[in-house]
């Protein structure tokens, strides 16, 4: 065995390994939303379908769950039963919206047909909103409280225990009740 | 159906490479040639069951089957075929499957090329081997894996990141780099076997060395290839930024090249065998670790891939292979002892051992300056990246000092020297280098560095031509005739010196042109109105106005500038934005106009089709093109001495003519 072989091979290795283990987590493209804790941008948008635009103004009072997603993306697929279950069951008391910014409006017309749709789905020509949120990509979820703050982000397909979390920040009430 | 069947022909390549190691090791000890027959079949097993599950989701690419999870993450019925193909390398699952796939194709080409080698060390090659295989198998079998079923099937894809549907060197780059990557496996499992078995004799040292060429000659390019890419396709202009992905590619690439000239001095003078190793080792472990660079979602780049479960699999990977490598050298290093001292400094052997420790120097500054980052994240909550000022700073005096060395080193002769002789073998190239110094203070060149690598450059380009030129003028003296010169002093016997010195050329030239083209360029942004002109270097541009086009697979603005050079019409420079369905922000698209003293280089910034009005980005490039020239002359110069040496047959007929021993026929 030779020693100084094993010694200044340690000595490279294991800091090396140590750094990378420490940030073995880490998600640089997680940089945390600087909208969180902040008031969500406003927007006007018309739903897909027809019908009046919605305005966030014309939502305030009430907790608002946002999902941006998009046809062709597998994640929005798989959470797409979950929102649509947890709309139902919250119905008059959170208001869920979706919003596409990037896809056809035929296809998502033909989407909500076939895969159903509880809620809203508004249309972001031009992609102006998602960029007010800071979006990028599909598919991310904003939870805004009563007050029209955004507490929190979600950048990847929901599960239901990051959706119970997400919405008792934003309707603790609602939650506590459902308990 | 499809997922099913892939599943399964991962899940059997992931067997035969499980069984495959252990017979490997088991032949290694018992030396037994019926298990080592064993091992090369279940290499050869591996190999095409990698193979058929590539061959399996390149056809579900082509046939739109989204009930493959791969397919539905990026196929998409838009673009065209070649797109499609090409998708099975353009995100995560995929290119570790591909990954497979270039390491099944090595690997059954290295086990054919080994089936005769001692069974001291051979099967234990083929069993670090096939860990690698049954790593790379399960990675592919668990957290990378590609042949997931979707449910429901989705309609339509959004087909793969449109940066890489927008040139076709895309098509050439990852293969190429795969090709580098994954082929550094083999040397690293012939060094394995090498300390294993405590001898590195001259034949195992040769095999080491040209299975380290090959990858050598594809990570070459492809490192370039990349470059080229980013210059073609990004749009800022530059070919190179210090990305934690390119320095990735760079490391393994910095000590392959050591390694190449470390093992020359060990064949030469039986020397340093235990460092060629360790350069072997680092070489492989660098690839591992830039794919973990690469996969894992911890490094920020334009090349990462999504977060995924595949980081901490390969860091458990890399921690094994690291702490392997560092035991196993430390047991047996001193087996591969040197049989003789290295000699004075001033010598083409100490050359050598002065290009080596630059080459490690260079290395440990790449992976400090992508490491360090990490490391202040780790210790305080703040992100930062170590910029181009710091890895310049430090690798342009390194790079500079490479290429003097590239001089000064073969002009030096073998073993102790007069000092007249060092006077005769070093003075004459100086006046290259001070002619090439004028050269660049009359075309105007100031930076001090750029100069000191036209000067280096000068010498090692003269010491370079002579020593090619050597033994044709050795041939002439004698009176042979031009063709049978080059033929017999370039080609023939002398292939392997050759082309280390078309290499050699080749990176001079590289120097040089990174030199001039990063200092001497000139760069403008303006902002357009239709009919408006601008002048930047030679050439007057004029904004001819914007079209918009439509393709299946993406929309495009296009601007028409015309360009003239005084009064020569040259042509209209179309640079274009690309937007693609699955994406936001749009895709610029620059156009070049290649010379060989420059590039002309028009990207857009912002184009507004209603107002008619262009932001441009206007650049001239020196001497970019002498790049990508200079890389196929250094992947000439690898492929030159890579192609082996006719053996004499009657060497070979002589020696096997003796009785088989047991097992001998069976073995072969």
């Amino acid at each position: 065995m030779n020693r100084k072989v094993l010694l200044a091979g340690a000595l490279v290795v294991l800091p090396l390994l140590g750094v990378l283990l420490a940030n073995i987590r880490r998600d640089p493209t997680s940089v945390r939303s600087p909208l969180v804790g902040r008031a969500a941008p406003e927007f006007t948008l018309a739903p897909v379908g027809g019908g009046a635009p919605v305005t966030l103004a014309s939502l305030r009072g009430k907790p608002i769950v946002i999902n941006f997603w998009a046809t062709y993306c597998v994640p929005c697929l798989q959470e797409h039963a979950l929102l649509q279950a947890v709309a139902r069951a919250t119905a008059g008391r959170v208001t869920f919206l979706g919003v596409v910014y990037d896809d056809e409006e035929s296809k998502v017309r033909a989407f909500m047909a076939e895969e159903g749709a509880s809620y809203p789905v508004l249309i972001d020509h031009g992609g102006r909103t998602a960029i007010a949120f800071g979006v990028a990509g599909v598919p991310e979820t904003f939870f805004i409280d009563a007050q029209g703050r955004i507490l929190y982000k979600h950048s990847a397909a929901l599960d239901e225990e990051t959706m119970r979390a997400s919405l008792h920040k934003i309707a603790p009430a609602l939650m506590s009740e459902a308990r | 159906m499809t997922p099913l069947l892939g599943r399964s022909l991962v899940l059997v390549s992931l067997l035969l490479a499980g069984a495959g190691a252990v017979t490997a090791f088991a032949a290694g000890r018992s030396r037994s040639a019926v298990l080592w027959m064993w091992t090369r079949r279940l290499i050869y097993g591996f190999a095409a069951a990698m193979g058929a599950a590539n061959l399996l989701m390149i056809a579900a690419l082509l046939r739109h089957d989204f009930s493959v999870g791969y397919v539905a993450h990026v196929g998409s019925r838009l673009v065209p075929d070649w797109v499609s193909v090409v998708s099975l390398w353009s995100s995560l699952e995929g290119s570790i499957l591909f990954w497979g796939l270039v390491l099944g194709a090595y690997l059954a080409a290295a086990t054919h090329a080994q089936r005769d080698a001692p069974l001291e060390s051979a099967p234990y090659s083929a069993g670090v081997w096939m860990v690698c295989a049954a790593f790379f198998a399960l990675l592919i079998a668990g957290p990378a894996q590609p042949f997931n079923t979707v449910s429901p099937v989705p309609a339509d894809g959004p087909g793969p990141n449109p940066l890489l549907q927008n040139h076709v060197l895309m098509i050439i780059h990852p293969p190429c780099l795969y090709l580098g990557y994954v082929g550094m496996t083999i040397p690293f499992g012939l060094a394995c076997g090498a300390l294993l078995s405590g001898r590195l004799g001259r034949d195992q040292l040769l095999a080491l060395r040209r299975w380290l060429l090959l990858p050598w000659i594809f990570l070459t390019m492809a490192i370039v290839l990349g470059g080229w890419w980013a210059y073609e396709v990004l749009g800022w202009g530059g070919y190179w930024a210090w990305d934690p992905v390119e320095n990735a590619s760079f490391m393994p690439w910095l000590t392959a090249t050591a390694a190449l000239h470390s093992a020359l001095l060990t064949e030469r003078r039986g020397v340093l065998k235990g460092w060629t190793t360790t350069l072997v080792l680092a070489t492989f472990l660098l690839t591992i670790l830039g794919t973990f660079m690469t996969r894992s979602g911890v490094f920020n780049s334009v090349h990462s891939f999504t977060q995924s479960a595949i980081g901490p699999t390969i860091l458990v990977f890399l921690s094994a292979a690291l702490l392997f490598s560092v035991g196993l050298l430390a047991a047996r290093i001193d087996r591969l002892s040197a049989d003789e001292g290295l000699g004075p400094a001033m010598t083409r052997e100490g050359m050598f051992l002065v290009n080596n420790l630059l080459f490690v120097l260079f290395t440990f500054t790449v992976l400090i300056g992508t490491v360090f980052p990490l490391v202040v994240e780790a210790l305080r909550d703040l992100q930062m990246s170590v910029g181009r000022p710091f890895f310049d700073r430090m690798s342009v005096p390194i790079g500079v000092a490479l290429l003097f060395l590239l001089g000064v080193g073969p002009a030096l002769p073998w073993g102790r020297s007069s000092p007249a002789e060092m006077r005769r073998a070093l003075l004459p190239p100086l006046a290259s280098g001070l002619v090439l110094l004028a050269v660049g203070l009359v075309m105007g060149v100031r930076a001090y560095w750029t100069l000191a690598a036209l000067a280096c450059g000068g010498y090692a380009a003269h010491v370079t031509l002579v020593e090619l030129v050597r033994p044709l003028r050795q041939r002439f003296a004698r009176g042979e005739a031009f063709a049978r010169a080059a033929s017999d002093g370039l080609l023939g016997r002398a292939r392997r010196r050759t082309g280390g010195y078309v290499a050699h050329a080749g990176f001079t030239l590289i120097v040089i042109g990174i030199a001039v083209s990063s200092t001497m360029g000139e760069s403008r942004e303006v902002v357009l109105r239709q009919g408006e002109s601008v002048a930047v270097g030679r050439y007057q541009l004029t904004f001819l106005g914007l079209e918009e086009k439509s393709e299946p697979h993406r929309q495009a603005t296009v601007a028409n500038v015309a360009v003239y050079q005084g009064e020569r019409n040259l042509g209209t420079m179309t640079p274009r934005m690309n937007r693609y369905a699955a994406m936001r922000e749009p895709v610029g698209t620059p156009t070049v106009r290649t010379t060989l003293r420059e590039d002309l280089y028009l990207s857009i910034m912002n184009a507004d089709p209603e107002k008619q009005t262009l932001g441009l980005l206007v650049r001239v490039n020196p001497m970019v093109v002498w790049l990508w020239i200079a890389t196929g002359i250094m992947a000439l110069g690898g492929v030159m001495a890579l192609i082996p040496r006719r053996r004499p047959v009657v060497a070979t007929v002589s020696a096997s003519v003796p009785v088989a021993p047991p097992g001998a026929a069976a073995a072969s």
